[in-house]
């Protein structure tokens, strides 16, 4: 039984740097706002809905399977299950997929899928020694055992581990994902000028493109006192230049790398949300969707090149009977890091990577540069990780439907050394 | 006579426990009319008689009520000697309950209030559940009696004699923590363990009880008495004789044996019940229990199908902000609607200016607060109405912007949307004219501040179809609002009888009478504040637009005098501005403002407070007698009960119909008349006054013209 999805409209927070705007918004709230905001707008009845799957990295502790927690707070009810998936940055798309599969095996027509990320949110961890001392303290029995457990303990005991940082660091291999984009950027040739030159076009584009942006964004009202809102993607730097870039130092290889923060993603919070259906039930409802999902691969890679991802995803579809690249109108490769992106694009068009790696008789291709992440990307939006492949699936189909066009492609990278390729199609 | 109780069951749990259950057929409530009480002496008998019992629990199989409280129904039929007798029958009978050798316990879920209160003050130990239904409290005072079943005197001996008074003055009813707290209840459990926990209890030695011997006594009830006493005039303005009268008795009754205590009790009942006010009182009261229960004749029942249970609200400013907060804590989902992010903004501020001091105050949990902010759903641009079964219009009062909302929102609902507004002033069978399907066009008129108003407007344009009137009738009911319902006409009921009376005031200000002297006048007559201070509430501005409104509509009524407008034009309006007829300083008390004093040339004296309080009730009088001539409601006691709730109007007077009727229509008439002759002939009597008169009829006395709601 084959079924298609289509994305009927989609809604999400502005992407806001962790720290500022939404950081006392949790992971949940953002959830929250979206899937209402999407099915307001929509004016899809919540009860309608046949499955929530939404996206999370780092789910918050005080809302474990955050998609739950989020659907019963948007007023879905409650015999309408919920569920939380994780592929890393292809979070957001695994849901949107999840939904397909699920449609094609029966289990549903109206799905409710996104991501969300409250990096702002992520924990400090206590190391191993002292939460021994403080589980020590709290079986103590006796006030001597208690003043005894409470003197064991040293300073070393309360310097965190940052939950941040754990998170981006590959256990697998034992990289952090900036080490390993020092790696394909190393081994592709590209200089550092480069990068930043990448990293400047996206917050040229994501500045020249903040009214299209405005069109996806639903404002989120802002606690204690719900006087001041969000509604702008806050890491975009209409002022931002080569001098300016030039400046920073590299953050993973001090002395020879060229990662920088200002060629990498930002670390953001944010959600996504999109209402999809399969076909069948949109034509039922006289529903005109922004678009359909046509094809999609998951491919794994080595996760020290987890950055080249796209590329084996996007070979896996295109061997699968997806179109070929030069037949998408708009690319949205998530910028995970200028210097993976710009390594994806080498590997796509070097006909020894494509034959070796891939098993292709000929390369992937060229992507155009304007059909390349038209509004920016993650460098100057961010990159909520959970959230990110849900945005560029929105992003891609509102950029289709203004170009008129047919056919976009929506790819990111995934910490652990895996890909996401979707292939869209206008309705 | 002995009956077979029907209303009581008596069950015996492993041998030694009695467990005496309240649940009358066919009803949600408990309460004690003289059957049950029967029943209930009959059971306590038996179980004194027989003797074997260890332990006896008193409880009750309904969902949300314990027991109620006495029948009152059955109360408001008896004459004086009738409401001695059933006083000293449930004394008697919860005397018998408290004399049972055998320990006893109530164990209580639900309504707990009055005689319920009173038979489980009478029992050992008091188990109450944690549930939110549970509410426990002798609110006799309020109805203008005392509670009278021994009430007034165990409560005291239980807690101490300040804080039985304020319970009892204070007519509360308290949740089962708060109750706990002040040592009414011993424990505290989940509503499915509270029998259980009872007959634990029973099980152990009885709880010790404080002696209260500092506070318990004739020297402290005697300071207490004459302190509290002068409160009590001051707040009640001597008008509510109930209160000063539990007073006396809860005194009395603590350095006194409890036999006389339960003697004064009854003698103050039958004192109080023989009072015009506790007529009055109980009349409200059941016109509350009336509201609440409500169908318009000629209308269908709602089944769950038809129930709203999604609403939109156009507008985020004060009345939308206040409309979508109640009705999202009534667990509704809201789409509130106003036309950018700055007004949305305003709006979800002033909305947690709502919530938070529920937070504050224990009200509500954070995650009540949280779902009720989340029910919300704020946009700034036009989204599908088409899960939406009620739209409330709150926006400016400017006939042109409505009718452009409505037409858009007609586009974006389904045809059986309920439209409906909030406006105060426009006609609202104009505004169905605007719209494809005008039969689901209706007026919802809530009041400011929505979340302290129980009172709400339900207007009924021409166009209004009969199950729009029922479905917005039912969705007033099911947010705990009071519908009271009108037809479509220039202020609808409230602020139609409101303005003569508040523009009368403007017009004794004018002439020449101060500030304080009107408001006083007012007060003394029982209004819960003066007019003017009333206009600095609701704002100059919007009282004068109000005003100028409705002498649109009925030019020789009102003789809106300059001094409102110029107040308006020079930005004295009221307390919103800082100033008004008094100042508002930022710490403080206000005080008559001199500014505005200036303005008015006194040319001759001012008129006596007699005559001012006598132009201004019988402005309200006029205009109420007016509504009912007209037929914008069923009954009088539509107006009274609308008056009372929406205004304050003094409940013990029974409303501005009942007034009327207290005074005679003969009276009424001839005192119009001399106003007319005197002051102006805006004060020329109604035509219904003159029948009534001729006839010597009453409001109440018969059927009157002044059609019902015309539902077809």
């Amino acid at each position: 039984m084959s079924e298609r999805l289509v994305i009927v409209d989609g809604v999400r927070t502005p992407f806001t740097k962790m720290g500022t705007d939404l950081a006392r918004v949790g992971a949940a709230d953002l959830a929250q706002v979206v899937m209402q905001a999407v099915l307001t707008r929509t004016g899809v009845d919540p009860a309608a809905v046949d499955h929530v799957v939404f996206g999370c990295v780092g789910q918050p502790v005080d809302a474990m399977n955050v998609a739950r927690v989020a659907a019963l707070r948007a007023g879905i009810p409650e015999r309408v299950p919920a569920v939380t998936v994780h592929r890393n940055c292809a979070s957001g798309m695994e849901a949107i997929t999840q939904a397909h599969e699920k449609a094609c095996a029966g289990r549903g027509e109206v799905f409710l899928v996104g991501g969300t990320e409250s990096m702002s949110g992520y924990p400090l961890i206590y190391n191993e020694s002292a939460k021994k001392k403080f589980m020590g303290l709290a079986g103590a029995k006796t006030a001597g055992a208690r003043v005894a457990t409470l003197l064991s303990f040293r300073f070393g005991d309360f310097s965190p581990i940052i939950g941040l940082k754990e998170g981006l660091t590959d256990s697998a291999c034992g990289l952090n994902m900036g080490e390993t984009a020092e790696l394909v950027g190393r081994e592709a040739h590209l200089d550092r000028e480069e990068m930043d030159r990448f990293a400047l076009a996206s917050h040229q584009k994501a500045a020249a493109g903040r009214e299209h942006l405005a069109e996806e964004i639903v404002p989120v009202y802002l606690p204690p006192k719900y006087e001041r809102w969000a509604d702008r993607d806050n890491g975009v730097r209409e002022k931002q230049s080569m001098e300016a870039l030039a400046k920073l130092r590299p953050v993973f290889e001090r002395k020879t790398g060229a990662v920088t923060a200002g060629n990498a993603s930002q670390v953001t919070d944010g959600a996504v949300a999109l209402l999809v259906m399969t076909e069948s039930r949109a034509v039922r409802e006289g529903v005109t969707p922004l678009g359909v999902l046509e094809r999609y691969a998951y491919s794994g890679c080595d996760p020290k090149r987890m950055g080249l991802g796209p590329v084996y995803a996007i070979a896996r579809a295109q061997q699968e009977g997806a179109p070929r690249l030069d037949e998408a109108d708009v690319v949205e490769i998530n910028e995970a890091f200028a210097a993976q992106v710009l390594a994806v694009l080498a590997a796509m068009r070097d006909p020894k990577f494509c034959r070796e790696e891939l098993g292709l008789d000929d390369t992937l291709g060229e992507i155009p540069d304007d059909r390349l992440n038209p509004n920016g990307g993650a460098i100057a939006l961010g990159h909520p990780v959970g959230a990110s492949g849900a945005r560029l699936v929105l992003t891609a189909l509102k950029e289709l439907r203004r170009r008129n066009g047919k056919r976009a492609l929506a790819s990111l990278c995934v910490g652990g050394g895996q890909g996401a390729a979707l292939w869209l199609e206008a309705a | 006579m002995t009956t077979a109780p029907t209303n009581i069951r008596k069950e015996r749990h492993d041998g030694d426990t009695i467990v005496v259950t309240f649940d009358k057929p066919e009803s949600t409530a408990n309460t004690f009319d003289r059957q049950t009480l029967t029943e209930l002496e009959a059971i306590v008998d038996e179980i004194a008689d027989d003797g074997s019992a260890k332990a006896v629990v008193f409880t009750s199989a309904k969902s949300s009520i314990f027991v109620a409280g006495a029948d009152l129904v059955e109360l408001s039929k008896l004459g004086q000697d009738g409401i001695r007798e059933i006083g000293e029958f449930g004394q008697r009978v919860f005397g018998k309950v408290a004399d049972l050798r055998v320990p006893t316990a109530a164990a209580i879920h639900g309504a707990c209030l009055g005689g319920g209160l009173e038979l489980a003050l009478a029992c050992d130990v008091r188990v109450a559940s944690d549930d939110r239904a549970t509410k426990i409290g002798l609110p006799e005072c309020n109805l203008g009696i005392l509670p009278a079943w021994g009430g007034s005197t165990r409560l005291p001996r239980l807690i101490g004699l300040p804080k039985a008074l304020d319970a009892i003055l204070g007519a509360k009813q308290l949740a089962s923590r708060q109750a706990k707290k002040l040592g009414v209840v011993d424990a505290v459990v989940p509503k499915e363990h509270v029998v259980r926990e009872a007959r634990r209890m029973l099980a152990k030695p009885l709880p010790k009880r404080p002696s209260h011997a500092l506070t318990n006594n004739p020297l402290v009830a005697s300071v207490v008495r004459s302190k509290v006493g002068k409160t009590l005039a001051r707040k009640t303005g001597g008008h509510y004789p109930a209160f000063p009268r539990a007073l006396e008795v809860v005194t009395r009754g603590v350095s006194t044996s409890v036999e006389r205590s339960l003697a004064n009790e009854v003698d103050a009942l039958t004192e109080l019940t023989q009072t015009e006010v506790c007529r009055h009182l109980v009349g409200i009261f059941f016109l509350q229990e009336r509201a609440k229960r409500y169908r318009v004749p000629g209308t269908p029942e709602i089944g769950p199908e038809r129930k709203i249970d999604s609403v939109a609200v156009v507008g985020a400013g004060v009345m939308g902000a206040g409309i979508a907060q109640w009705v999202a804590s009534k667990e509704m989902p809201v789409i509130l609607r106003d036309v950018s992010r700055e007004q949305l903004a305003k709006g979800l501020a002033a909305i947690e200016g709502l919530i938070e001091p529920l937070v504050k105050r224990r009200k509500i949990s954070k995650i009540d607060a949280r779902a009720i902010r989340e029910r919300i759903v704020p946009v700034a641009h036009d989204v599908p109405l088409v899960n939406t079964d009620l739209v409330i219009e709150a926006a400016v009062e400017r006939m042109d912007v409505k009718r452009d909302i409505f037409a858009r929102l007609a586009e974006l609902s389904r045809d059986d949307t309920i439209l409906a507004t909030n406006t105060s002033a426009l006609s609202v069978s104009e505004l169905a004219e605007s719209v494809p399907h005008p039969e689901r066009v209706i007026g919802i008129h809530f009041f400011n501040p929505v979340a302290r108003m129980q009172l709400v407007e339900v207007v009924v344009a021409r166009q209004s179809s009969p199950e729009t009137i029922a479905r917005a009738v039912s969705f007033v009911q099911a947010i705990g609002k009071m519908p009271v319902v009108v037809k479509d006409s220039p202020g609808f009921v409230v602020n139609r009888v409101l303005t003569p009376y508040l523009v009368e005031a403007g017009r004794l200000f004018a002439e020449g009478a101060s500030v304080e002297a009107i408001d006083r006048a007012m007060k003394r007559f029982g209004m819960p504040m003066g007019p003017l201070r009333l206009i600095d509430e609701v704002g100059g501005d919007v009282a004068g637009h109000v005003a100028r409104h409705q002498k649109e509509h009925f030019p020789d009524r009102l003789e809106i005098p300059e001094v409102l407008t110029r107040m308006a034009d020079e930005g004295l309006l009221g307390k919103k501005s800082g100033a008004g007829f008094y100042v508002y300083p930022d710490k403080g008390r206000s005080k008559p403002n001199e500014r505005v004093a200036a303005m008015v040339s006194a040319g001759g004296p001012a008129p006596d407070a007699e005559t001012m309080t006598k132009r201004m009730a019988l402005a309200m009088v006029n205009e109420a007698a007016r509504c009912l001539e007209e037929g914008l409601v069923e009954a009088p006691e539509d107006i009274d009960f609308a008056m009372i709730m929406g205004t304050g109007f003094a409940p013990f007077r029974g409303g501005p119909l009942r007034y009327a009727d207290a005074l005679g229509a003969e009276r009424v008439v001839e005192d119009l008349r001399a106003l007319a002759s005197d002051v102006g002939p805006r004060f020329e009597p109604a035509e219904i006054l003159l029948t009534m008169s001729r006839e010597g009829k009453s409001f109440y006395s018969a059927a009157l013209p002044g059609a019902a709601i015309d539902a077809a």
